[in-house]
């Protein structure tokens, strides 16, 4: 039905008059490229208290796991699915949860697409993973879609919790596309999320919570 | 969507009347000006970021047909599967061929100006398919059987009260409330059963990235994410000026695109996919389709004048500016694209003959091309409209102008021609213009605020005119 199709358009604009090409425009780096550490943290928090995101700083693996007993115990989460992403890894949290009365998975605990879809969907509370990047420029955090870092986690609970490398922290979105678009081979997906999933459509009275999560946590790990 | 574009004047008339559009319109759009000018100062110059943006998509439409086809050749390499359809027919049957063999009930949608231009969900609908729109505007307007009213918003003028009869009615919840909150509440749970059990997920494009093959979307939801994360199969539409030619350039016009849509550094979510998921990746479609649409673009391109308009990247920062838009909202423009953005497209695609009040409708003020981040010039191509149509232009369908009118102006030209015949008709008429004079305006002419008095006022004619008193001027000088 729609063979010859892509010949006869491409055809059409090719036979248009040639009007020569501006030079490519030069990209002025954002502001944020001089920014120290310290900076881009405090940069950051603000950015993310904004969308009404919280930020942690802990020290090390030890920080994590309590800072996530303390939100879990506060929000009164039981059941959660995690990512296996390597930012995680070292933490355990299928340990950890039965340690703590909270039930951890992961996608590799179900047999198929529709029980693990089942979990994120209907059963868990929360979503925890790592993050890849993050960007001061806009409070941004970035994940890498790939087999340890799946997409729902981070979408389909209603609250996402996700820990944060402080090395990880980068001044803005150029940084990712140079270690991630640029070296060839690009993921299926990479996705910003910057604060809840929000809408103001009705009235334009805004919210947190319109299709992903409500509330976001963000653990900032040092070490 | 019933195209409605040549009722331009009597919904627009019905609108200056409505009290919900009035109270949006007389707010919403001020709120986001002023939002978006916050937002461009994170900038460390904010003009050269907008020229920037402008300047990429100048490029990227020069060098179109190259960047297509870079764009196919590495979403291909990728893993996705790319057609290229003609026109909205042929891009609504491959989607409803490919629900039907992959035996799917009912498609969910992300926010697409593409799918509203070619009439996705009537298609699916013809075939038994349900199409669900996801965005909480869009499924308002949807279930309501009404165009959007802004681009961001489509559905911000609907009263309380009436999101609440129609859920209720259409079983989206079964306790009524007029709280925003609670009634957006109601839609999540509605609708995320959808995204739990769903097959295909249908989105656009905002930008196509020629040399990595990858497609961005660009949402505060949460539901194209749903849509391109939970179900099998994934079909993403782009109209073929889409593409930029690096992720580097993508990145900075994507900056410019959540501050001028919405006044946000970053909007809540952004997804880029490169080909479907990885075999070994618990989520995300094993399918990618990527429909490039034409639908009368190629056409547009060969105009050197009207291939501007490609650069547009639907921000719809244009209607928040624009004064006619803040007055008659977006039902008046009758199709997919309303304000500056539609007036500009729609005569292009639609044809000049069934759009003509859209592109008179203009002040001439400027202001959408001044903070246009596509670069585009809105009143130089709204004046190409307007001439094209009077020289009855053939492949955009120019209609021409009564004979009445022709005759009116050429008369007028011709006198405005000869500044003999000028000054004479101006001393012939001052006194009985000057006579109408209401305060400091001539608002009417022979007691009818009709024709060109219906929404200007004249200044009264001089006495002497300035002809006259130049000449005393250097009389005497």
């Amino acid at each position: 039905m729609l063979e010859g199709n892509r010949d006869k358009i491409l055809n059409r604009l090719k036979a248009a008059p040639q009007i020569l090409p501006p030079a490519p425009p030069v990209i002025a780096p954002m502001p944020d490229e001089a920014l120290g550490q310290e900076q881009m943290v405090e940069k950051f928090q603000n950015l993310l208290a904004a969308q009404t995101g919280v930020l942690h700083r802990v020290a090390d693996k030890d920080g994590v796991l309590e800072k996530l007993t303390e939100i879990f115990q506060a929000e009164g989460i039981t059941k959660a699915l995690a990512t296996t992403d390597e930012t995680i890894a070292d933490l355990n949290l299928p340990e950890w949860g039965k340690g703590n009365g909270f039930e951890i998975t992961t996608h590799k605990d179900y047999a198929n697409r529709e029980d693990y879809k089942k979990a994120a969907f209907d059963v868990v509370q929360a979503g925890v993973t790592g993050a890849d990047f993050a960007f001061a420029e806009s409070g941004t955090l970035c994940m890498v879609a790939r087999e340890d870092m799946p997409r729902l986690p981070s979408l389909a609970p209603i609250i996402h919790i996700a820990v944060l490398p402080l090395d990880r922290l980068v001044p803005t979105y150029d940084h990712m596309v140079r270690q991630v678009f640029d070296a060839g081979a690009p993921p299926s997906q990479v996705f910003f999320i910057t604060g809840p999933s929000m809408t103001a459509d009705i009235q334009a009275t805004p919210f947190k919570g319109m299709h992903g999560p409500q509330k976001l946590y963000v653990i900032l790990r040092e070490s | 969507m019933k195209i409605r574009t040549q009722d331009y004047m009597a919904i627009a008339r019905e609108q200056l009347k409505e009290p919900n559009a009035r109270a949006v319109l007389d707010f919403f759009p001020v709120v986001l000006s002023l939002m978006r000018d916050a937002a461009y100062q994170s900038f460390a110059d904010p003009a050269a970021a907008m020229q920037c943006s402008g300047a990429i998509r100048a490029n990227a439409v020069a060098r179109l047909p190259k960047l297509l086809e870079q764009f196919e050749a590495q979403a291909i390499k990728a893993g996705a599967k790319v057609v290229w359809a003609e026109d909205s027919q042929q891009a609504n049957a491959y989607i409803t061929d490919l629900a039907k063999k992959r035996g799917v009930q009912y498609v969910a949608k992300g926010k697409s100006m593409v799918t509203e231009e070619v009439g996705l969900n009537e298609a699916l609908e013809k075939e038994g398919i349900s199409a669900y729109e996801t965005d909480l505007g869009e499924f308002i307007t949807q279930l309501l059987k009404r165009p959007p009213f802004h681009i961001v918003g489509p559905a911000l003028n609907v009263p309380v009260a009436e999101i609440r009869d129609i859920f209720l009615e259409k079983g989206v919840m079964t306790e009524p409330t007029d709280d925003p909150v609670e009634l957006g509440l109601a839609a999540r749970k509605y609708l995320r059963d959808k995204f739990h059990h769903l097959d295909m997920g249908v989105t656009g494009i905002n930008m196509a990235v020629a040399e990595t093959g990858t497609i961005i979307n660009v949402e505060n939801e949460g539901n194209i994410r749903m849509c391109k994360s939970s179900p099998k199969i994934q079909v993403s539409i782009m109209t073929l000026e889409k593409v930029v030619p690096t992720m580097a350039e993508a990145m900075m016009v994507m900056r410019n695109l959540t501050r001028s849509a919405t006044g946000q550094m970053a909007s809540a979510y952004a997804s880029m996919d490169t080909g479907p998921k990885k075999a070994e990746e618990a989520d995300g479609p094993e399918e990618l389709h990527i429909i490039i649409l034409d639908n009368g673009r190629s056409k547009v391109y060969t105009d050197p004048t009207y291939r501007q308009a490609l650069q547009c990247i639907r921000c719809g920062a244009c209607l928040n500016f624009c004064p006619i838009y803040r007055k008659v909202g977006g039902y008046s423009y009758g199709w997919a694209y309303s304000g500056p953005m539609g007036q500009v497209l729609s005569p292009m695609l639609l044809g000049l003959d069934k759009t003509r009040d859209l592109y008179h409708s203009c002040t001439l003020c400027k202001q959408c091309k001044t903070i246009c981040p596509g670069g585009v010039e809105h009143p130089k191509i709204l004046l190409t409209h307007r001439a094209r149509n009077r020289e009855q232009n053939v492949p955009f369908h120019g209609a021409g102008v009564s004979p009445v009118i022709e005759a009116r102006y050429r008369g007028f030209a011709a006198a405005a021609l000869r500044p003999a015949v000028w000054n004479t008709m101006v001393r012939v008429v001052r006194t009985t213009l000057n006579q109408s004079k209401q305060g400091s305006m001539i608002k009417e002419l022979f007691g009818k605020p009709q024709g060109w008095f219906a929404t200007r006022d004249l200044p009264p004619i001089g006495r002497p005119t300035f002809g006259q008193w130049y000449k005393e001027y250097k009389k005497h000088k």
